[in-house]
């Protein structure tokens, strides 16, 4: 009889070999005087976003540091959530519930910073806005999915907001935005007139492939197709092969590059030619990465940003540059995402809500969603830009997009491209 | 006319039938009076407590966490009758608790109206109570819903079990761990499919949300039960999938008595011995898979429903792995075991190791994140329990006893020896 032995020993090999390992974490608030109130991070701790979601945490913890955790007559404590779980590696639906549920519970929590996955949102987003107290407020930094806050599909965005008043707000500008701006870019500048898109089969890139596909054909570029690549295929050789059949001027990419982005465009440039001759554009998924800029066939990519790029901002000077200053003094590096300051940002639209609120859950939510909304000037922003929360919908008005150039290993600031 | 009486057939005596109060009653009471507990703890004697405890506890042992892992014991329950009793590996389940979340996901969200433009109107509603103003789609009760994802999940049970079960443990294992694979791949490409991809029949990874909430039917009569189980009642979603727990240890433990149940068990244990016995292997296998799955369907829809919606990337084989960890070092073939290791290792993926870990980082000073070593630990327990206790947790009797006899290929070559002894002989006595 070995079957129970043999089932153990599968087991136990199994559970060994996808052992997984993650970023450390750890609470750090001080408290004064005032009354304190605690805003939750709720992130992606482990697997694959970890990196960026600690230092996300460990901008917002230096930025709260720099203004003495305090505003207004609040101490300001931070509390970390983390969303994933090991077994699946990334984002966890029950994990996200039941944190939705934490932060609902809690006496002290006023408003929530986060998610970074915009699945995430739309399981913690409707709990969060049936808060007995509430509903109670939360800011994005990450989460790009335009449903979230605008008519997308059907049901949207009344879906994620059942009392029937909004809480949901983000600092990003969505994924139709960027995609747009990438395909005025694609016609205006580089003047293409074919192109083939691929999407990474996420939330994130299908949204932001679906938008330049649809301004791409308005602008009266021809779509030549629009296909989900598989991450964990080991080369794409045949997949260019096909594309280069039908002899596109550029390739256009919604997606991250931490899915296979890097095999992605080195069989891109092999097959295709370099992207001189062949463009390759990507999105804001694709900037902020240290080894992409050390690939040699990311020369002459064009990457599309929401917001300022890094460079830009060190050049501003202000608020970000500061922070950014400090961040690498303090870590020994940049950080690795450009979301961080993003998630500065929301931590500051949050901040300023409390500062106009009475310190109650509700009062900080009807800050942001009653009235004038709030506003956070471009010197003090940590994205260098004004962020002005429209009331109506929880979105940003800022739609700046920057186009970057990959050029001698990094990402240089292009131009900005205007979004109507 | 003859009057000679049929020989009497030989009395066989019925084995005495457990008569004690205790051995009858015993698991209900007692599962009652701890699910009573545990809700009447968290619905009135917790709110009046100070913060401080509250909060405590709350780390500890939320609501949702025991909601979870009472969800994990379906499931591994189902995996139980499938790997405990019938000695299938299957390296796959994952997939049926997907299907059984998509079925809910299908029959009570508004997606409905998503799956294809010619149903953008579309307006189903039998007894159903959706989220308020999410009235599009289809809409049917919680409870008629669990019934009909137990038998999309046994029926989906009968069709991957019927080419794969001609293959034999380590096969079957690698066949189902290819179905548990590729059926989450389905869900999340499942946007574009049919004819020029016009049918969506997962939403993808966007996931499907907006889960219609639980009616309580009669019980609302009850004064403080509400009509339906919303976002908060936690207490009362946990008593629905008490319930439903209960009832699978129910099925589980009666079923194991039955013909069938000992049917499976003979394949278990012996294979060969089971067919010469008369036992159908094809049609007694493939009913493991089918209850098996079943169990996973109920699961999927409560999961569901806890979570508010489908995930896709939820579906990914780790779970599948999970579970079996939590069927054998339950214990495996063991109701009870195969219980306590699920709502224990469920509690500790959830909360328990990341609160350990706090504990040991604030005493030690030190700053180590428990819970990314989630499967380090567990492997390193699985390995000493493979030393030490093969048999689990709580073992079975039977799994037990034959852990301790030798293997059968240890008594066939006992056996071959001996033939081969024999014809030496009889061979020698030839030439002699």
């Amino acid at each position: 009889m070995g079957k129970p032995v043999r089932a153990l020993a599968i087991v136990a090999v199994a559970t060994l070999g996808i052992a997984a390992c993650g970023g450390g974490s750890s609470d750090g608030a001080e408290s004064g005087g005032g009354k304190t109130l605690t805003i939750a991070t709720d992130l992606p701790l482990q697997g694959a976003s970890a990196d960026a979601s600690t230092d996300t945490n460990n901008m917002i913890e230096l930025y709260l540091e720099s203004i003495g955790n305090k505003v207004g007559d609040y101490t300001i404590k931070l509390e970390k959530y983390d969303n994933s779980t090991a077994t699946a590696g990334q984002w966890d639906a029950a994990t996200c519930t039941a944190n939705a549920q934490k932060h609902v519970a809690s006496d002290t929590e006023v408003a929530v910073m986060g998610e970074f996955n915009s699945g995430c949102s739309k399981l913690e987003a409707p709990v969060l806005n049936q808060d007995p107290n509430g509903p109670m407020l939360q800011v994005s930094h990450a989460a790009t999915n335009p449903g979230l806050t605008k008519t997308w599909d059907p049901g949207e965005p009344e879906l994620y907001a059942p009392s029937g008043k909004k809480s949901f707000a983000r600092v990003v500008t969505t994924d139709d935005y960027q995609g747009t701006a990438a395909a005025d870019f694609a016609k205006e500048d580089l003047k293409v007139t074919s192109c083939y898109i691929l999407n990474d089969n996420q939330t994130y890139g299908q949204g932001i492939a679906k938008a330049f596909q649809t301004q791409a054909e308005k602008n009266g570029i021809k779509i030549l197709g629009n296909e989900a690549y598989d991450e964990k295929a080991p080369n794409y050789t045949a997949l260019f092969q096909k594309i280069k059949g039908m002899n596109p001027d550029c390739i256009y990419v919604g997606g991250i590059y931490d899915l296979n982005g890097g095999q992605l465009l080195k069989d891109k440039v092999s097959v295709l030619g370099d992207n001189e001759k062949v463009k390759f554009m990507v999105p804001d998924g694709w900037t902020g990465y240290p080894a992409l800029d050390k690939q040699p066939q990311a020369v002459g990519l064009y990457a599309t940003f929401a917001g300022l790029a890094t460079e830009q901002l060190q050049k501003q000077g202000g608020a970000a540059a500061d922070l950014l200053k400090k961040y690498e003094a303090k870590y020994g590096q940049g950080p690795r995402t450009s979301y961080a300051l993003y998630g500065v940002a929301g931590v500051q639209v949050i901040l300023e809500a409390i500062k106009n609120s009475d310190g109650t859950k509700k009062g900080v939510r009807d800050a942001v969603f009653e009235g004038a909304g709030v506003t956070i000037p471009a010197a003090d922003s940590a994205t260098g830009k004004d962020i002005k929360i429209d009331p109506a919908t929880g979105d940003t008005t800022a739609k700046d997009i920057s186009v970057l150039q990959e050029k001698d290993g990094e990402q240089k600031f292009l131009k900005a491209q205007p979004v109507e | 006319m003859s009057t000679t009486t049929p020989a009497a057939p030989p009395v066989v005596k019925p084995p005495a039938p457990k008569t004690s109060f205790a051995s009858r009653f015993g698991w209900p009471l007692g599962f009652l009076i701890l699910a009573i507990v545990v809700f009447s703890f968290n619905q009135w004697i917790l709110p009046e407590t100070n913060g401080d405890f509250r909060t405590g506890y709350n780390n500890w042992l939320p609501m949702t966490a025991v909601n979870e892992a009472v969800i994990w014991a379906i499931f591994a329950l189902g995996l139980n009758i499938v790997v405990g009793y019938s000695g299938l590996l299957d390296l796959g389940y994952v997939a049926f608790w997907g299907i059984g979340g998509y079925v809910a996901g299908w029959l009570m969200a508004p997606f409905a109206n998503q799956v294809t433009p010619a149903w953008a109107n579309l307006s189903v509603n039998i007894f159903g109570h959706p989220l308020p103003g999410q009235d599009r789609g289809i809409h049917i009760n919680f409870w008629l819903v669990l019934i009909i994802a137990a038998l999309v999940c046994a029926l989906a049970g009968v069709i991957i079990g019927a080419p794969t079960l001609r293959l034999k443990s380590d096969y079957l294992a690698l066949v189902t761990l290819g179905f548990g694979e590729i059926l989450p791949e389905v869900f999340r490409n499942g946007e574009h499919v049919g004819p020029d991809g016009k049918w969506n029949i997962t939403n993808g990874t966007k996931g499907i949300t907006g889960i219609d909430q639980i009616p309580t039917g009669p019980f609302q009569l009850i004064p403080g039960v509400p009509a339906t189980i919303g976002t908060f009642d936690l207490t009362f979603k946990f008593i629905v999938f008490a319930f439903l727990l209960a009832v699978a240890m129910f099925v589980s433990l009666r079923i194991r008595e039955g013909r069938l149940g000992r049917a499976w068990l003979a394949i278990r244990e012996d294979e060969l011995a089971a067919s010469m016995m008369g036992v159908p292997l094809m049609r007694i296998k493939l009913s493991a898979y089918a209850v098996g799955a079943a169990f996973g369907g109920i699961g999927g829809v409560c999961y569901a429903t806890h979570v508010g919606g489908v995930l896709a990337d939820r579906f990914n084989f780790s779970v599948s792995i999970t579970l079996l960890a939590m069927v054998v070092l339950g214990g495996m073939g063991n109701v009870w075991g195969v219980t306590v290791g699920a709502l224990v290792l469920a509690w500790i993926n959830s909360t328990g190791l990341a609160q350990l870990g706090n504990v040991w980082n604030d005493a030690t000073g030190s700053n180590v994140n428990f819970a990314s070593h989630n499967f380090l630990i567990f492997g390193a327990v699985l390995v000493l329990f493979m030393l030490f206790r093969r048999e689990g947790l709580i073992p079975e009797t039977r799994t037990k006893q034959v852990l301790q006899e030798p293997e059968r290929g240890e008594i066939e070559s006992l056996g071959a020896e001996m033939e081969g002894t024999a014809e030496n002989t009889a061979a020698e006595g030839t030439k002699k």
